[in-house]
């Protein structure tokens, strides 16, 4: 048999190459061996890239910061960003190039749970130190993958909160529950029901939703004669979100909404119908990120997006600022790692974070321990107003 | 249970009309590709872009997505048909729509971004209107137009006449003098608009989003080989069926058994009535 290979086959090979070919920064080209390589593997195109692209404004900036300063013991700090474009499997391709190839001595990222999943066992075979951001809570294990350190919070931090806040502020007893079918919606989903049900509350009302459904309105129908006082939607998609916020606003049913942060991300305020859809609407937020009562922010906040706002188009913050923070964060928790080390030998970059304690970041303070992987303690957690969104940051909701 | 036909069929309309379109594309090529679903992604993102930046009139913006549509048709067959049809006779189409759709879906993701962004409202309308909201009925009558024009263009102008020779057998239409590949370029062009239309008047529905387009093609298909290929009345049945039974799927039993429960169908269908509920059986000679 022979194979047949006519040129406009090879059109479609060339075509389809030029299309999945990802980004390659040109701080890869700039070698240099006196520099600390860091990798940085961020899904910065596709479905996932909202929030990586405003981490990578952190993460850039804080390299720049510390460069500019004269680097750690006089080394500089060389980024080598590779775009996962929100693929598992180009995930682990990357990570596998920054350590072979690229010879990086930690590797940031990735940005979500599922690339984190694929990746994650590959870093950890060949000892690389590796800061990585998921909130799925299986994602780290000390034993497991030692050099993994989490600066995020859970998700199981999120849920307790919006939990919390639903049953003992707002005195809500017949949750419905509303998640996606992606692996993450559904696993957060049922994380929030088995939480509800450790404190006695049955659902009255759970479903598990394509997120490309177009329309919610039957299933917000659903909770209503189930008899529903608040909803709790787990999902990180924004269009999914926005759709539960449309079909309750829709239907004039005041009931409270209160769940995953995308419910109050900056995207979805400019799906809903009306603004005042999103009144009634609350999100487990940071206290970092969040006005006092006096309107003020946390002066690390303020510092942070003073110095960043000409990054950002020098007007208002028009996304989410933690974003922006926990990717600063992850240099700067890097850099303390490689001062505290004395040096990028990864066994005693692992050392340095398994014995920090109180680190003070912008978006968080952070501790781990010889067997805790998870840096963000859950004092950094509160609850936020959806329709209070200012300047990439919240208010506080009434307790 | 009104709230579940309604929203059904509001999202079938807009699987039947990928299926219209998907016939239009068949007949003229005996192609079915995948860049369907694109055409009407670049409806709806065209017909935001056109009216939230550019503040055209919804009026301009239709039409503006329209003719975005029709000129990415015929990019289409320029690009992904025409010279894998002169040079194969065998599917290499499917590999070169898929690519051309993806490149497509990647460059309006670069341009547009990721993240679903809003479709204003087409005809004044408050949000309070229940079933009767325009996302609902916009698109039920875009596809039920569709299908009455192909049929006036069909019977009742010389263009439709010649698809139509060309759907029973392109080579004795080109032996009688039919320049069939102008013919399969206008088709397309009118396959993009038709397209382009759809995701306009179901943009509500979908939101301006870059990712809409994969899904429409798969589902369109689906609605397509229910209905049988080549009728129009199947195409329309095929999606409605389809719109229905996925959300009642989804709220009688669950939202993750809802594209089981639909493809399930597209399987029973093929192995009971393999031309689809209004297909024609195609005899071949022997």
């Amino acid at each position: 048999m022979k194979l047949r290979c006519d040129r406009s086959g090879l059109g479609v090979i060339f075509a389809v190459m030029g299309a999945l070919l990802p980004n390659l920064s040109t701080t890869a080209w700039a070698k240099d061996k006196e520099s600390i390589r860091i990798g940085w593997l961020s899904s910065l195109t596709g479905p996932q890239s909202t929030s990586a692209i405003a981490e990578n404004k952190g993460v850039e900036f804080a390299v720049d910061e510390i460069n500019r300063a004269g680097g750690i013991n006089g080394r500089k700090l060389e980024l080598v960003t590779r775009d996962t474009v929100s693929d598992p499997k180009t995930a682990v391709n990357f990570a596998k190039q920054l350590i072979f190839e690229e010879k990086v001595v930690l590797i940031i990222g990735p940005v979500n749970s599922g690339e984190s999943l694929a990746t994650i066992p590959v870093v950890a075979k060949e000892g690389i130190p590796n800061i990585i951001i998921g909130t799925v809570d299986e994602l780290v294990d000390a034993d497991k993958y030692p050099r993994a350190f989490r600066p995020i919070n859970t998700n199981r931090q999120w849920i307790e909160a919006a939990n919390d806040y639903a049953l003992n502020v707002l005195r809500r007893k017949n949750v419905a529950i509303l998640g996606d079918t992606t692996g993450y919606g559904a696993s957060t989903a049922k994380a929030a029901t088995s939480a509800l049900e450790k404190q006695g509350i049955k659902p009255v009302y759970s479903a598990l939703i394509d997120q490309n459904k177009t329309d919610l309105t039957d299933e917000l129908n659903k909770a209503r004669a189930a008899g529903a006082d608040v909803i709790m939607p787990w999902s990180g998609n924004t269009g999914f979100m926005a759709r539960i916020v449309n079909a309750r606003g829709d239907m004039g049913w005041s009931v409270p909404i209160v769940g995953h942060p995308t419910v109050m991300a900056a995207p979805l305020r400019k799906l809903v119908n009306k603004p005042t859809y999103l009144d009634n609407t609350f999100a487990a937020g940071y206290s970092s990120m969040t006005y006092d009562d006096k309107g003020r922010l946390p002066a690390t906040t303020k510092t942070l997006q003073e110095k960043i706002r000409p990054r950002l188009g020098d007007g208002e913050i028009a996304y989410s600022f933690w974003w922006v923070a926990l990717g600063y964060d992850t240099v700067k928790l890097a850099e303390h790692a490689i001062r505290s080390a004395g040096g990028t030998d990864p066994a005693a970059l692992q050392k340095a974070l398994e014995d920090t304690r109180n680190f003070p970041g912008v978006y968080a303070t952070y501790g781990y321990g010889p067997k805790e992987r998870n840096g963000f303690s859950d004092k950094n957690i509160v609850i936020n107003q959806a329709n209070s969104f200012k300047d990439g940051v919240y208010r506080a909701a009434p307790r | 249970m009104l709230t579940v036909l309604v929203s059904g069929l509001a999202s079938g309309a807009l699987l039947a009309a990928a299926a219209l379109v998907y016939n239009v594309m068949f007949s003229t090529s005996k192609v079915l590709g995948v860049t369907t679903g694109q055409t009407a992604m670049l409806g709806g993102v065209f017909g935001a872009w056109f009216m939230t930046r550019l503040h055209f009139p919804v009026i301009g913006a239709l039409l503006g997505s329209v003719i975005v549509g029709a000129v990415f048709g015929l990019l289409t067959d320029l690009i992904a048909v025409r010279r894998v049809l002169s040079r194969s006779d065998e599917h290499l189409w499917l590999l070169s729509t898929l690519a051309l759709a993806t490149i497509t879906q990647q460059a309006v993701a670069l341009w547009w971004g990721t993240e679903p962004l809003p479709f204003p409202r087409i005809i004044h309308q408050d949000f309070g209107a229940g079933l009767l909201d325009q996302k609902y009925w916009l698109p039920v009558v875009t596809a039920l137009a569709l299908a009455a024009a192909l049929e006036l263009f069909y019977r009742r102008t010389l263009y439709g006449k010649l698809f139509l020779a060309m759907s029973e057998d392109a080579f004795a239409a080109r032996a009688r003098g039919i320049p069939t590949d102008r013919i399969r370029a206008l088709s397309y062009v009118i396959v993009g608009a038709m397209g382009g239309l759809a995701g306009f008047m179901a943009g509500q529905l979908t939101f301006a989003y870059f990712a809409v387009g994969i899904t429409l093609s798969l589902n369109g298909f689906i609605a397509l080989a229910v209905g049988g290929l080549g009728s129009n009345a199947g195409a329309l049945v095929g999606g409605a069926a389809l719109g229905i039974l996925s959300a009642g799927a989804s709220y009688f039993i669950g939202g993750e058994y809802q594209n089981t429960i639909a493809v399930g169908v597209l399987m029973l269908v093929l192995l009971v009535k393999p031309a689809g509920l209004f297909g024609a059986q195609v005899a071949r000679p022997v």
